[in-house]
């Protein structure tokens, strides 16, 4: 089924990090692949591309009773538009302006019905400066809250810092973020294939490769954006973890920036994966557990005040 | 081929033909004498009625139709492209305007013995036009406006927008809109042949409406799937609407649409009905739905007239010629077709 939807890559990172550069280079090397793409500073691209979409960002609320349920309208015009001609392009690549929070992107792909019917959100990735970013995330919630939507980082100009500013950098970024892959570049040289077509969303392969460090002991109890992994390996009952999910994410879903996680249902061969952006869910059924998996639910927590202990209890509390 | 066919109508008395691009409009010139259909490859295909033998293709943007309307003029038609053009197709076809990298979403007319105007609709601002291109009046808006409609009279044109609609007087001189507020995101905009009502489409599957007399605002909901398509019947009794399994009618008359149940057609399939277009003469409406089906529905008797038989794809533009002779149609999968409604001898 995820064959026919059309991946949708968006591309955030603050002023000055390299997104512009980054954009480019994807248009303008030769990797076979055609891309529509929704920008909002139409002058600073240098490449002529004739499916490249210049809009204002028009953040809407949702009339649903959601507070912090809020899309991005403009995208939900254009896109629709642009699947009228869904064979003149593979994918399309949002790129956000340097102060935006990624949430209403990102929900507007759960939110609207015909985008969900017709694209799939691929990964976001974000592009952040090496020597800057410690700073940025000091005096901006923005910056801070595009590393912890991320899927994909581009730690870009590496060559401005030394090999220790290099190490306490990607530091901040993982204790924000523990699960997004990190790439090091310089003027956004990043291989083009390591960020379009990700797939974030098949978490298994994602989820695979997160120890997860932190013990129970730790309990963030700050502003700071913190991010932790469970396990059970229990089957999961459907019905307890929809309300256990749906009664946190009503809850705390103001605090909780992103919500991903691969599920074994009780009596389904199938992998469920399961996401979140603030309060708003999606599941769908992916593709069977292989042989040699083991059958083994995770789910990963990016957001503020997290509570190790009752997040950990409520999970193991869906056990069938 | 037997009379019950569903595509009796369009094997009999239709043209037909796939144009390779999903048809984002249709419509009819003024004089109802050429059908005109936009494709989303940016070509304009047009078909005399005359003969309905010989298809022209007219390629006018580079990238995507996003309107077309019937020009002020007669004859000819206009149109706006993502390549944020708006042309004339005429005798010969002429860019009337390029609004650079920002996409001409809406394009209408109005003409009658005593003007001839056209409005487009680019990002946050509508502007109006004089029939010879020249810019009248800018009128902007407080975000991207989704929707633009000239009332049946030309004296006032409405814009759907974020936070609800703003009316305009076409000829005011100084430019403040009656602002029609109602929180949400407003994707589409409709006013009754007598100018009273405003009708907007929501984001959240519902209808919004504010009857001009006294401010009364008119909720409209319960459609399972976003509403592309509204359509005023000619007296301006019922709004046609799609969205749903059936073409779903509101009633403007008796106090309704307030505390009023819909008047639902040709439903009872699982296709959703994805455009509507009320017949200019009588109490009808055709309707195309997701599986392709066309219809005609007499909305007095319910009586349904298949037009075309599912399996062309999603019908995704709909119009009747002035005088309701001809109902032209396309899909999203490039099926393009006129059938004739004359009375035969």
């Amino acid at each position: 089924m995820s064959d026919t939807l059309v991946p949708v890559t968006v591309l955030t990172g603050y002023l000055g990090a390299g997104k512009t550069t980054l954009l480019n280079r994807i248009l303008s090397e030769n990797h076979g692949r055609k891309y529509a793409v929704i920008i909002n500073e139409f002058g600073e691209l240098g490449v002529d591309n004739d499916l490249v979409v210049d809009t204002d960002e028009e953040v809407f609320e949702m009339n649903n009773g959601c507070i912090c349920c809020t899309v991005r309208g403009d995208l939900i015009r254009i896109v629709g538009a642009l699947m009228k001609r869904r064979t003149k392009f593979d994918g399309i690549i949002i790129e956000t302006t340097g102060l935006a929070n990624p949430a209403p992107v990102a929900q507007t792909f759960f939110v609207d019905d015909d985008i969900r019917a017709k694209t799939r959100l691929d990964a976001i990735v974000t592009v952040v400066d090496a020597k800057h970013l410690p700073r940025r995330l000091l005096d901006s919630h923005e910056a801070e809250d595009q590393i912890a939507f991320a899927d994909v980082i581009v730690l870009n100009k590496t060559d401005l810092v030394n090999a220790g500013e290099l190490a306490a950098v990607e530091a901040q970024i993982r204790r924000i973020n523990k699960f997004a892959k990190i790439h090091h570049a310089q003027k956004s040289n990043v291989p083009i294939a390591e960020l379009l077509d990700q797939g974030a969303f098949d978490l298994a392969r994602v989820l695979a490769h997160t120890p997860d460090f932190l013990t129970d002991d730790e309990h963030e109890h700050s502003d700071e954006i913190a991010s932790m992994s469970f396990e059970v390996t229990a089957p999961i009952d459907p019905e307890k973890f929809n309300a256990w999910i749906g009664g946190l994410l009503a809850q705390k879903g103001q605090d909780l920036l992103r919500t991903k996680g691969i599920l074994s249902y009780k009596g389904d061969d199938r992998r469920f994966a399961f996401q979140a952006v603030h309060m708003i869910a999606d599941g769908d059924f992916i593709g069977p557990w292989k042989a040699d998996d083991p059958r083994v639910s995770r789910l990963v927590f990016i957001g503020r005040n997290l509570n190790r202990p009752q997040l950990r209890r409520g999970f193991e509390g869906c056990a069938a | 081929m037997s009379v019950t066919s569903p595509d009796f109508m369009l094997e009999t008395r239709g043209a037909q033909r796939s144009l390779d691009a999903f048809v984002v409009a249709a419509t009819f010139d003024r004089h109802g004498g050429t059908a005109a259909f936009g494709g989303s490859d940016g070509s304009v295909w047009l078909l005399d009625m005359a003969d309905r033998a010989e298809w022209r293709n007219v390629m006018t943007h580079d990238g995507s139709v996003l309107a077309l309307s019937p020009d002020c003029l007669p004859g000819g038609f206009l149109s706006g492209g993502d390549d944020g053009k708006l042309c004339r197709i005429g005798t010969q076809h002429t860019c009337l305007a390029s609004f650079g990298s920002k996409w001409v979403e809406q394009v209408v007319s109005f003409a009658d013995a005593k003007q001839r105007i056209f409005a487009v609709g680019v990002g946050k601002a509508v502007q109006i036009h004089a029939e010879n291109g020249a810019v009248l009046k800018r009128l902007e808006h407080p975000s991207t406006v989704t929707g633009v409609v000239f009332d049946a009279r030309g004296k006032r044109i409405a814009a759907s927008h974020y936070g609800g609609a703003s009316l305009w007087f076409v000829a005011s001189k100084t430019d403040n809109p009656r602002k029609l507020e109602w929180k949400g995101s407003h994707t589409g905009i409709a006013i009754d042949p007598a100018g009273e009502n405003v009708v907007t489409s929501m984001q959240e599957n519902s209808l919004h409406g504010w009857r001009l007399a006294d401010n009364q605002h008119m909720r409209m909901s319960g459609y399972p799937g976003k509403t592309q398509a509204m359509s005023f019947t000619r007296n301006g009794k019922w709004l046609a609407t799609s969205g749903a399994e059936s073409v779903v009618l509101w009633p403007f008359f008796g106090g309704g649409p307030m505390g009023k149940a819909p008047t639902e057609l040709a439903g009872g399939d699982t296709a959703m009905c994805s455009f509507v277009a009320c017949h200019p003469k009588h109490d009808a409406v055709a309707a195309g739905f997701s599986d392709g089906l066309v219809v005609l529905a007499d909305i007095a008797t319910s009586r349904i007239v298949p037009v075309a038989a599912p399996g062309r794809g999603a019908i995704s533009a709909m119009a009747w010629s002035p005088d309701g002779a001809y109902l032209a149609f396309g899909s999203e999968t490039g099926f393009a077709a006129v059938v004739d409604f004359t009375a035969r001898a």
